[in-house]
């Protein structure tokens, strides 16, 4: 059941051509930030691992942003076209339908890494690191998307609005990318590190670093960036879980 | 006539008080120089050539040993590195250039000598100078190695030659795919 549920939205997306235009326009951004990489003067003056680390920022900087995008609406689309009666009501769980659009968010992701693999084994050509560029960016990018669509999945059943559900992901998703703007005096802050701590962004990226720039490629050498994104899925999952059993408490059918 | 005696025992006096004032001034100096004279309980010697010279984004390492040339065991040794971009007369931020800033020694026994390994990164191209630092607990002053430059010349990625077909292919590709999905899909709903 979860299977089919699962094709039915992939094949919802890819109905018509554009469901899949931001496949199009993501691969147009990534030839262009890899061509500027690679053949500017000024920047092909870059370290290549530094090069490869800020076109992997540019990869997940947009998976992020497209998936948060969509998996705001897979569910809370359902409450808008008042197809979430029908669909509840029929003889399949809540749980199953939760699974399948979770799937389906993650397969974005999966769709995008695709498109993105000839970039990143073009920029990572003449280094010792295109396997462990792929390897870790389809890593963490599942482990911290995944964590980030059951948040906003959580949201979609507590606030049933598109609307509402794209400002508050939208909205997290800036605050999580906030200390990317912060200077370094402010980022050295305690209050800052603690966030950082345990910001799956932070994490994320100070990983990719730990791998391109300072070469520490084993996956024990990256633990202590690993487990709080698994933390992080950890407590989206909870938050999901909590909120699936308000939405059983207010009914299928909210009443304001 | 009875005062020249008086004068000249004055004169005297003021040659006396000179001399000790002088004497004084000499014992103080003394005192100051005396640390300088005491040898330094450390030494720091880079094995590694004088100018060690590469690319951006290359690695290599900084062969270093320090010796305890005291008498006593050290302990507590924190060693690190200070490297100065020589262009731009500023130090440098060593967060990119090496994973270990810093190598600590607990104890190092009377006479013994420990190697001391850095691997560095050539992040960014320029000359730099680059010394090994040892401050011993409790010390005043630190022990600095004699001094090793980098020649970092600047690595170019201009390979448009490969870049090329993949900017422009991918898109390409994709928009084949979905032309062929837009088709299938049309001749579906006709038949």
């Amino acid at each position: 059941m979860v299977n089919t549920l699962w094709l039915k939205e992939i094949r919802a997306q890819v109905y018509t051509w554009k469901g899949t235009l931001w496949l199009l326009i993501a691969a147009l951004l990534f030839s262009f930030a890899s061509y500027l990489m690679l053949t500017d003067k000024e920047l092909s003056l870059l370290d290549q691992t530094e090069l490869l680390w800020m076109l992997s920022k540019i990869i997940l900087g947009t998976a992020f942003l497209i998936v948060s995008i969509d998996a705001s609406s897979i569910l809370a689309a359902e409450f808008e076209h008042e197809t979430a009666e029908s669909l509840f009501l029929s003889p399949v769980k809540l749980n199953a339908v939760l699974f399948a659009k979770w799937l389906a968010s993650l397969t974005l992701w999966l769709a995008l890494f695709a498109v993105a693999v000839p970039y990143m084994v073009v920029t990572s050509s003449g280094t010792r690191l295109a396997f462990p560029f792929l390897g870790y960016v389809l890593l963490l990018g599942t482990l911290g998307i995944a964590g980030m669509t059951l948040l906003i999945l959580g949201i979609s059943l507590l606030f049933r609005s598109s609307k509402n559900t794209l400002t508050t992901s939208l909205v997290i998703l800036l605050a999580l990318s906030a200390p990317g703007l912060f200077s370094s005096t402010l980022k050295a802050s305690g209050l800052a590190q603690i966030f950082a701590r345990f910001n799956p962004l932070d994490n994320i990226f100070e990983a990719l670093d730990n791998v391109l720039v300072d070469y520490q490629l084993s996956l024990l050498q990256n633990g202590r960036y690993l487990w709080p994104l698994l933390l992080f899925g950890a407590a989206a999952f909870a938050f999901l879980f909590v909120s699936v059993r308000a939405f059983r408490r207010q009914g299928y059918i909210k009443h304001e | 006539m009875s005062e020249t005696p008086s004068l000249r025992s004055r004169f005297r006096a003021w040659l006396g008080l000179a001399a000790l004032a002088s004497g004084l001034g000499a014992l103080g100096l003394s005192a100051e120089a005396q640390p300088s004279s005491v040898p330094n309980p450390l030494v720091i010697e880079i094995l590694s050539p004088d100018l060690l010279s590469g690319t951006a984004g290359d690695y290599v390492t900084v062969r270093a040993q320090i010796t305890n040339a005291s008498p006593n065991a050290l302990t507590d040794i924190t060693t690190y590195l200070s490297l100065i971009d020589t262009q731009n007369k500023m130090p440098v931020d060593l967060e990119d250039w090496s994973a270990e800033r810093g190598l600590f020694i607990g104890t190092i026994e009377s006479q013994q000598t420990l190697p001391l390994n850095w691997k560095i990164h050539f992040v960014k191209a320029g000359t730099y100078e680059l010394v090994v630092v040892a401050n011993p607990a409790g010390s005043r002053t630190p022990q600095v190695s004699t001094m090793t430059r980098f020649q970092v010349t600047p690595k170019r990625n201009l390979n448009p030659g490969q870049v090329l077909p993949v900017a422009l292919g991918t898109p390409l590709v994709l928009i084949l795919l979905f032309l062929i999905a837009a088709y299938k899909r049309q001749r579906r709903e006709k038949s």
